[in-house]
């Protein structure tokens, strides 16, 4: 090591390290927001989509709900055999949430997707960062037939007279009971009709010495299933962004809640996870959702009965969940066109019969509900009829829950209060709403 | 020429110096302290995470945090969990490091098995002991079962899952503390340890004025070290509760990460972060004096 | 059980006798002893079953079947070892791509981080510089920022600089050394001036005089930051949680995530069986090391 060879490293390692320092200022400078007005929704205005030509490759961020990557990578497959077009399929989270971090956290940078995965929870947020394009213009020109989409399911993305995601690998909450109970307990081969039918079954279910009913609990979960009870009821989270959880309707819920919980003794919140415990036959009926049936059947020992949620005073009521599918906003119109045409191919009658045949989700079009896969797949599995069934059913979601940051999670913190510790519905109600209207007037109203 | 050498010029001896240390301070100032200063800004900002534009709000993140009526839950469950696994993992590593201090048979392999679990991934302690922890389907269930006693509702009731989280932090962390009292009790002469240890009358007074103070550096070094690595863990938590139930075991640090990455309020969770900061920042100041007060007798 | 360990017990307490041992025991103190003996084998044994019980029934789910482990009363053994969950956790993510990635970050990150932290430490205490201490304090304050602050402006530098998805991205923010150069400060301002200006005095380069001189009589610290370079690399979560989002490169705590279900049931057989992938090396090569590991951690401490 002669003396020379060092020094001359030590003047380049100076000019490395002013280079990098140098550096660092100028990215300071360059990243995170731009501090002034609140942003908003992105427009789709500015494109004519005619005189756009495809990209031709893209980028989709996928959780692959569902263990669904062989059907998806095969899904691309096909597409790319049709139109030569390139799609890289990127694992992007374990969950919609993962996902969601993600596609927030690459705002500005080089790292955005083509196509994103937006559960219901999310999309809206994504539109109100101005992350996602409005669809009408794009669908219209690919003449997109989203007349034939389920109407509550597409719905769900409505905002503004725009919609700014289409449905993808959406599920509703499904009522599932132990067929071998039942006999026991002398119930006839069905879901309860109504609240009420249970309350009466519930006895003679409890006889045989198990939990009658087991309830799910954590975000995501316990504010969805509860929609069921709150809308039966007739009440509902929120009328568009006022919150509406002081009014009898939802508190007579959450009371119907708590006395199946603590006075009845008919129902249990699950330690973990109803869909186990149900499945080893711990509890006689669960809630679950429609995507856990192909798991069930096969862990089950027992005949799985599914039917509809049970109905409140009010009538039918069930949510609908999942996940659809978004083209960001920050893209170059080639870019959208193409993910816009494999938005497309996804969901059109064929392959959404494809995916939901091969995972349990619902099949998102009309067209594709009485199509031959689809047929084929209620032939194996009935259960799986009553799941689709079910759909004409469904509602679109509160805003306070599924458009609000924090509101979902909220809402679970107060119901998990009422059911796990018996709190006063209404205080936990009212802690509940005051938050989701600050966050509201906080996340929200300045981006409208 | 050689011997000259050490008669340099200031500014080569200078640049010297730069080269050798350089590069460790511009990566600190370009991934430490320049984001830190960032995320400084960040909290007077009202910022979606997901959003290039942001809006100027001054304080008002902070005092939403101090207002909010959560925060208070937040404050006392960062206290329990950081008092257990600190205060708690010391007092436990200790006894330990005491006990594998003895001349027994098998204190080797002891050891060995009670520092293992130190080097394994907190995402994987957290799965692996979930299963455990299962009132229906895991062994310490079926292990109460058999003594007569019932699973508490680990998962479901705030009072037990924060107990559940200590426990599994502390399984996987004391073995680190006991082995560094181990060493330093190895400098202690073992007459003073057995005296203290084992006999009955005055051997409290023996622990507490002899053998404690002997081991005084090495208390602080743990207690500056696991108070840290305690307030910013994160991978137990997520792979078990992920704060809840009930927001049961939402620690601040897990609240900044929630703040900022699922709900997305990048400014408030920036706000949030500091405050930890600060706390941070008192909490070594005070150990400082401590030591520094009771370093020199 | 290694023999060295033994004999450095065989040696400590001969030396022990030789200096206090000739004092005759009482009958009472013996007394004490054996029962002060019994009570320290159990506790050793419930220490040793508490660290190890867990471990073990996470060994015996990874091998049963889902219905094995839905059931009331549990079952306690699989009814075979056959590798079923091993495969499907295989099949279902790259754990090999996993193994590769924790191994590349692990090592390169490792490896820098001492490099610096040496540097560092050797340039605050033998070279000359007026604010010097300045320099240190900034180093070792850097320990006090929390890793979770700085997440959100360094993940928009990573992504600005393309580094999503790469091994730079992975490993470069958390580079500095701030723990290692304290450290090897402590242990260089004890070592004796002689040698170094014997150092000096042949000709040697201050490069020279640090990796020649100074690193091999620093060996023991130097495993000891190493060690914990090593441990805390290897296990890192949050960061690649961040930036890394394709499968192929992610590290191996953040691979074992996606073996969790959306909407199905919790598989614990495949989930345990990838945390059995990703423990049981670890332990293998802990189990193996553990003298030198054991030594290393320790004397890295109490250096400090």
């Amino acid at each position: 090591m002669n003396a020379s060879p060092f020094a001359n490293l030590n003047r380049r390692q100076l000019l490395q390290l002013a280079a990098l320092v140098g550096g660092s200022a100028a990215l300071a400078a360059c990243g995170g927001p731009a501090v002034g007005e609140a942003g908003g929704a992105a427009t789709d205005k500015a494109t004519d989509w005619t005189t756009v030509t495809p990209a031709k490759e893209i980028t989709w961020w996928s959780n692959h709900p569902g263990t669904s990557k062989d059907l998806e990578t095969e899904l691309i497959k096909r597409f790319t055999a049709e139109t030569g077009i390139k799609v890289n399929l990127v694992t992007a989270g374990a969950n919609y949430d993962e996902v969601a971090q993600k596609f927030q956290a690459s705002t500005g940078s080089s790292n955005v997707p083509d196509l994103v995965i937006a559960s219901d929870v999310w999309w809206f947020r994504y539109m109100i960062n101005g992350q996602i394009l409005p669809l009408e213009a794009l669908a219209a020109h690919l003449e997109m037939d989203t007349a034939d989409f389920n109407t509550t399911l597409y719905n769900d993305y409505e905002f503004g007279d725009s919609h700014w995601a289409v449905p993808y690998a959406r599920s509703t909450p499904l009522f599932y009971y132990n067929k071998s109970v039942w006999k026991k307990a002398g119930l006839p081969d069905r879901a309860p009709k109504t609240w009420a039918e249970f309350d009466e079954w519930a006895p003679k279910i409890a006889a045989t010495s198990i939990t009658p009913l087991g309830l799910g609990k954590g975000t995501s979960w316990s504010a969805w299933w509860f929609c069921n009870m709150l809308w039966g009821a007739g009440g509902a989270y929120s009328k568009d962004w006022t919150l509406t959880l002081d009014t009898p309707e939802a508190l007579e819920a959450a009371k119907y809640l708590q006395k199946i919980v603590y006075e009845d003794k008919s129902a249990a919140v699950t330690a973990k996870d109803q869909v186990a415990d149900f499945g080893a036959g711990l509890t006689g009926c669960t809630i679950a959702s429609t995507g856990s049936l192909t798991g069930l059947l096969d862990a089950a020992k027992f005949d799985v009965g599914t039917g509809f949620l049970p109905e409140g005073a009010k009538g039918v009521a069930c949510p609908t969940g999942g996940t659809g599918l978004a083209i960001p906003a920050s893209k170059s119109p080639e870019q959208q066109l193409a993910a816009g045409m494999f938005l497309k191919f996804l969901t059109n009658a064929e392959n959404t019969a494809y995916f939901s045949s091969n995972t349990g989700y619902m099949p998102v079009r009309t067209s594709a509900v009485e199509g031959e896969a689809m047929k084929a797949v209620y032939a194996e599995k009935p259960q799986f009829r009553t799941a689709v069934d079910q759909l004409a059913t469904t509602r679109v979601q509160d805003w306070g829950r599924v458009f609000v940051p924090n509101g979902d999670k909220d809402l679970t913190t107060a119901i998990e209060k009422i059911m796990l510790q018996q709190a006063d519905p209404t205080e936990a109600f009212a802690t509940a709403a005051a938050s989701i209207t600050k966050s509201y007037e906080e996340n929200v109203l300045p981006y409208l | 020429m050689v011997p000259q050498r050490k008669r340099r010029t200031p500014w080569k001896s200078w640049l010297l110096f730069l080269a050798f240390a350089g590069p460790n301070v511009a990566l600190l100032i370009i991934f430490t302290y320049k984001p830190l200063i960032q995320s400084l800004q960040y909290s007077l900002l009202q910022w979606n995470i997901g959003s290039a534009t942001a809006r100027f709000i001054g304080l008002d993140n902070y005092t939403n945090w101090f207002s909010d009526p959560a925060t208070a839950n937040v404050v006392r469950v960062t206290v329990i969990f950081t008092v257990f696994t600190v205060g708690g993992g010391m007092v436990l590593g200790l006894s330990l490091a005491l006990l594998l201090n003895r001349k027994l048979r098998g204190t080797g392999l002891a050891r060995t098995v009670v520092v293992a679990p130190y080097v394994l991934s907190g995402v994987a302690v957290g799965l692996l002991w979930l299963f455990v922890f299962d009132p229906n389907f895991g062994i310490l269930g079926a292990v109460l079962k058999a003594v007569g006693l019932s699973s508490p509702d680990w998962y479901n009731d705030p009072q037990w899952a924060l107990p559940m989280l200590i426990v599994v932090y502390l399984w996987k962390n004391v073995g680190y503390v006991a082995l560094i009292y181990l060493a330093a009790l190895q400098a202690v002469p073992r007459d003073l340890i057995e005296a203290a240890t084992l006999d009955g009358a005055g051997a409290w007074a023996c622990f507490r004025n002899v053998v404690l103070p002997l081991l005084g550096p090495t208390t602080f070094f743990l207690s500056v070290t696991t108070l840290l690595s305690s307030l910013q863990s994160f991978d137990i938590i997520q792979a078990m509760t992920q704060g809840g139930p009930l927001e049961g075991t939402t620690t601040m640090m897990y609240q900044i990460y929630q703040e900022g990455f699922a709900t997305g309020r990048a400014g408030y969770s920036s706000a949030i972060a500091t405050v930890l900061f600060v706390v941070l920042l008192i909490i070594t100041a005070v150990q400082m004096l401590v030591v520094q007060k009771k370093v020199h007798y | 059980m290694s023999a060295d360990v033994k004999d450095k017990h065989a040696v400590t307490g001969a030396v022990k006798r030789s200096v206090t041992g000739n004092v005759p025991a009482t009958p009472s103190k013996i007394g004490w002893v054996s029962r002060g003996r019994l009570s320290g084998y159990l506790l050793l044994a419930v220490a040793v079953a508490a660290m190890i019980l867990p471990l073990v029934w996470m060994m015996l789910a990874s091998f049963k079947k889902r219905d094995e482990i839905y059931t009331v009363p549990i079952q306690w053994l699989p009814a075979s070892f056959e590798l079923s969950n091993y495969f499907a956790a295989l099949e279902a993510v790259p754990f090999g791509n996993f193994f590769i990635n924790s191994l590349i970050t692990t090592v390169v990150g490792a490896t820098l981080k001492i490099a610096l932290g040496l540097t560092t430490a050797y340039a605050v205490v033998f070279l000359d510089f007026p604010f010097k201490k300045y320099v240190f304090a900034l180093v070792v304050f850097a320990l006090l920022i929390p890793q979770q602050i700085v997440i959100i402006p360094n993940y928009t530098l990573i992504s600005d600089l393309g580094w999503i998805n790469t091994y730079q991205g992975l490993i470069v923010p958390g580079l500095a050394s701030a723990f290692g150069t304290f450290l090897f400060r402590q242990h260089f301002l004890t070592l004796p001036i002689s040698v170094l200006e014997a150092a000096a005095l042949d000709g040697a380069s201050h490069w020279r005089r640090l990796w020649t001189f100074v690193v091999p009589i620093s060996a023991p610290t130097i495993a000891a930051v190493a060690l914990v370079s090593i441990v805390s690399e290897w296990n890192e979560y949050l960061w690649p949680l961040l930036v890394v989002d394709r499968a192929e490169m992610m590290t191996l705590p953040v691979g074992l995530t996606l073996l969790q279900n959306n909407d199905g049931v919790t598989n614990w057989g495949v989930l345990m069986a990838g945390t059995v992938l990703i423990t049981v090396p670890v332990l293998i090569v802990f189990f193996l090391l553990q003298r030198r590991i054991v030594t290393g951690l320790t004397s890295g401490a109490v250096t400090g």
